[in-house]
């Protein structure tokens, strides 16, 4: 008895996985078709991996969405820390627990939201949509899941080794370095990675405050899907897919050295 | 009097309107262990934190070697701590958190591995340099946490609860450990714990706390036999207390009888307190006995039986022996004079000081209570 | 001292900076531009137009209607889905490959199912072999509501994970020892226990679906309104900002009534892909 419900669930998972990757594995399928279609398989070829290779406009809108998720990245994780270690030290229940909800907002708002009400901002105060709003959107919008990540780190943190630390001899900037910093190093890796695919994958924002000209590849994906089907980008998500999956193992790896420690210290 | 290395002098600690510290004023003297003794939230790690620089005293003195230290940060003070929870640093492992004080200090690099070295033999813990913090046992944490802060070669060593998280039979061997190591070092231990056995197993003098304030100090010896009043009594070690009331120098009287005892210097009919030992009890037959009880129930505790007794009047009696008793049977109780110890409602310590001078004579030296069994 | 005042700044300054900038500004701005008419003057017209206008009243309610379809399908979805993964032996590893396809842009799922979904596609061949169809899929209602469950499923199946592994073990022994049977573990036990989970799916996912905007357009062929379109369509087509903020303002409000309803979320991991 106990034995076919268990299978029963299993299929169940089956058809649930199954559904979750078939649009992602139709992609790549056709992205090998010779023909220009999703709709007959006509027969294997790499064609569409060299028109995408000789897109120089689609090569530089990549190389901007990944300048654009690098940099925001780099920053959001540099603001969001120092949040971070700022809001670990207020001591006012109420002011702490304001600052955090406005933090939050961003995580919350949806996507619309941001994009619209940083168009206006961007528009009164004259920022040139393009590629500095869209820095500016991604680094914003990134920043609070930084703090996110970094502040359970904080929180887990033993105050008394601050206190240990102090006691033999250390002062506050090297209570810092030697102390805070790589004990919440793992969180701010978290973080960064987190900002990274929100840049990555970011869509309605980008949309909103890009203006004409500067284009990410959510964005030139759109328009182009609005055109019809074209095979490149078929070719172009096979791409992406494998260096999302390189991420994703990156970020595990690092997720479970994290987790590691963190069991080896609950002990 | 030897000038001590770190004095309190009226120390009190507030948080808003909460008193946590009550007026603390204690010396510590060089080369010996001392310990904060009290039930959690007494104050003894409070006292503790303000002499490591952790928390600043709302009022009174901190001095050290006759300096006063209330504004020197922790960083700069040469006292050093073992944290209860330990607080080693989890990505250093042994070696570089032995050593994390002396790097700081821009010690030579030879020296400092000497020193490490030094402090981790003298810990047993000699070949665990390499190891991380997190393969380590609790017991060896421990050590590391030790070494970590004698490294430092402070004048004084405080220890907050350091051996709580350890299981009992690790516990006995660390407290003799420890004791040894401040005898081999010769420098001053501060020891907080709420553990009374292990107060007075290391002990060369204890505080007793509660409520922020020191009810009683001395050696450990002392503070069992004479109590200062009912908390200390029962706080430390187990004790049968009853009201009496004195008659006389010599004579009180509780349970409805009067009783020859060893103190004295009280007003005549005098409300007391008595406090008699249970080891100081001994069964024996009802016409031999200075009380009869019956006996209600016994537990085995390896070393004893713990009886449990009552009297015609229904006081309890807790009775140490080291034969077994029967459930039921009436019996005689039987004790020495010097084995009651009286003790005036709130007197103070100094009041208690002063009244033990005026009849020295007749107190012998030791005590039978002092005699477990 | 001075050195700790100092340390403060260099913290708290491009933080605050940010939260002033970029949180406070905007939510303020959108506010003061839905007050503001197509002449820039300071007016209630907008709100007055929001809601004497069926279109727009219409418009909210089936917002508010496929986001709610679309959260129950979700959730339908999901909770079992949680549920077996959580039995699994390698369950961490499962529930990483549930969140992967998050992890690849929304816009090339959406544009699969444009291939999936037309009139020659995958699935009308499919059906072909039976002798159905072909049928039109894609630019309808059904579809859009396939293709936003789809999307939103991994944020739910995440806080129900999550709820469910917070649940101690004890409790479920504890209930078959006391002699419950399976389902009544479940609904007396399980279920109350990870609604926490539950609630912050739905918040995680409800929200989002009231203002999707490119999905309607790819896969629903804009039959399907929301007021996210109805924004995105204000803003960057009809340039009416007021007109677009007053309808953020509206779904800032929507949004607020569905974080107290739903309750206090501990922690936001069911958006953490976003």
């Amino acid at each position: 008895m106990s034995k076919f419900r268990f299978r029963w669930s299993n299929v169940y998972l089956l058809i649930v996985f199954l559904i979750l990757y078939a649009p992602i594995a139709f992609l790549i399928f056709y992205s090998f078709n010779s023909g220009t279609t999703m709709d007959h398989f006509d027969g294997f070829t790499l064609q569409h991996y060299g028109e995408l290779l000789a897109d120089s406009r689609l090569i530089a809108i990549v190389l901007n969405t990944l300048l654009i998720a690098l940099l925001s990245a780099l920053l959001a994780t540099t603001i969001g820390t120092m949040g971070a270690l700022w809001i670990d030290r207020l001591s006012r229940p109420f002011f702490k627990n304001t600052v955090l909800s406005l933090n939050n907002i961003l995580i919350v708002s949806p996507d619309v939201i941001i994009g619209a009400s940083f168009l206006i901002f961007f528009t009164m105060l004259h920022v040139p949509l393009g590629f500095s709003s869209v820095l500016l959107s991604h680094i914003a919008f990134s920043i609070p899941i930084v703090v996110l990540m970094v502040l359970p780190r904080l929180r887990e943190m033993n105050r008394s080794m601050l206190d240990a630390a102090a006691d033999l001899g250390a002062n506050r900037r090297q209570i810092f370095s030697s102390v805070i910093l790589p004990f919440i190093t793992p969180g701010i890796f978290s973080g960064f990675f987190m900002a990274l695919t929100y840049s990555l994958d970011d869509f309605a924002v980008t949309f909103f405050v890009t203006g004409n000209g500067f284009s990410t590849l959510s964005v030139e994906i759109y328009s182009r899907a609005r055109q019809g089907i074209s095979l490149e980008i078929n070719a172009l998500s096979a791409l992406m897919f494998i260096v999302t999956l390189i991420m994703i193992v990156g970020y595990y790896f690092v997720q479970q050295s994290a987790s590691r420690r963190r069991r080896r210290e609950a002990r | 009097m030897v000038e001590p290395i770190v004095s309190l002098k009226n120390v009190h600690k507030r948080y808003g309107d909460a008193e946590v510290l009550k007026g603390i004023t204690i010396d510590l003297e060089q080369g010996k262990f001392y310990t904060l003794l009290g039930p959690s939230g007494c104050g003894k790690t409070t006292i503790l934190r303000i002499i490591a620089g952790f928390s600043d005293a709302t009022e009174g003195d901190v001095y050290f070697n006759g300096d006063r230290i209330n504004d020197l940060p922790a960083n700069k003070r040469k006292v050093n701590t073992v944290f209860q929870d330990y607080a080693l640093f989890p990505h250093m492992n042994v070696h570089d958190n032995v050593a994390y004080g002396l790097n700081l200090q821009k010690t030579a690099k030879n020296e400092i591995d000497d020193r490490v070295q030094q402090a981790l033999t003298s810990v047993r813990l000699a070949d665990y340099g390499n190891r991380e913090i997190s393969e380590l046992s609790g017991g060896q944490k421990q050590r590391v946490a030790i070494a970590r802060a004698i490294v430092m070669q402070p004048k004084m060593l405080l220890l907050d609860e350091p051996l709580s998280a350890l299981d009992a039979k690790l516990r006995r061997d660390m407290q003799y450990e420890l004791r040894d190591l401040q005898e081999r070092l010769g420098i001053t231990f501060l020891f907080v714990t709420h553990d009374q056995e292990e107060a007075l197993a290391m002990s060369d003098e204890i505080f007793v706390m509660n409520v922020g304030q020191v009810l009683q100090s001395g050696s450990p010896v002392d503070i069992y036999d004479e109590p200062i009043n009912h908390f200390v009594a029962d706080f430390i070690g187990e004790s049968n207390i009853l009201t009496g009331k004195m008659i006389r120098d010599y004579e009180v009287e509780f349970v409805g009888k009067r009783f020859e005892c060893a103190d004295g210097g009280m007003a005549p009919n005098e409300p007391v307190e008595v406090v008699l030992r249970p080891e100081d009890l001994d069964i024996t037959t009802v016409d031999d006995g200075k009380l009869t009880v019956t006996i209600d129930s016994q537990l085995f505790r390896g070393d004893y039986y713990e009886i449990i007794a009552y009297d015609g009047d229904h006081n309890e009696w807790l009775i140490h022996s080291t034969n077994p008793a029967t459930d039921g049977e009436t019996v005689g109780l039987t004790f020495e004079p010097y084995d009651i110890h009286v003790m005036r409602l709130h007197e103070s310590e100094a009041e208690f000081d002063a009244r033990i001078e005026t009849y020295t004579e007749e107190t012998p030296e030791d005590e039978g209570a002092a005699s477990h069994e | 001292m001075s050195n700790r005042r100092f340390s403060n700044w260099a913290f708290y300054v491009p933080y605050g900076l940010w939260i002033g900038l970029f949180v406070i500004a905007p939510v303020a701005l959108i506010i003061y531009q839905s007050f503001l008419n197509l002449d820039h003057h300071f007016s209630l017209e907008n709100y007055a137009t929001f809601f004497k206008s069926s279109t727009y009243l219409m418009m909210t309610v089936n917002s508010v209607w496929w986001a709610f379809l679309i959260t129950i399908f979700t959730l339908l979805i999901s909770y079992p889905t949680a549920y077996f993964i959580h039995q699994l032996k390698h369950a961490q590893l499962w529930l990483l490959l549930v969140i992967m396809p998050t992890w690849i842009n929304i816009l090339l799922k959406a544009y699969a199912f444009i291939g999936i979904f037309s009139q020659s596609g995958i699935i009308n061949q499919f059906l072909g072999l039976f002798g159905i169809g072909p049928e039109q899929f894609l630019f309808t209602n059904a579809s859009f509501l396939f293709v936003a469950t789809y999307i939103q499923i991994p944020f739910m199946i995440l806080p129900i994970y999550n709820a469910l592994d917070d649940l101690n073990p004890s409790f479920i022994n504890a209930s078959r020892d006391l002699g419950a049977t399976n389902w009544q573990t479940f609904s007396k036990v399980t279920w109350p226990l990870t609604l926490p989970g539950v609630k912050a799916g739905i918040q995680s996912v409800f929200i989002p679906s009231l203002s999707l905007f490119m999905l309607t357009r790819l896969i629903g062929g804009n039959k399907v309104i929301t007021l996210g379109t109805a924004i995105e369509e204000h803003f960057l087509t009809t340039m009416n900002w007021g007109m677009g903020s007053t309808i953020g303002v509206i779904l800032i409000i929507a949004m607020v009534i569905i974080m107290i309803l739903t309750g206090d979320r501990k922690s936001s991991e069911g958006r953490l892909t976003r």
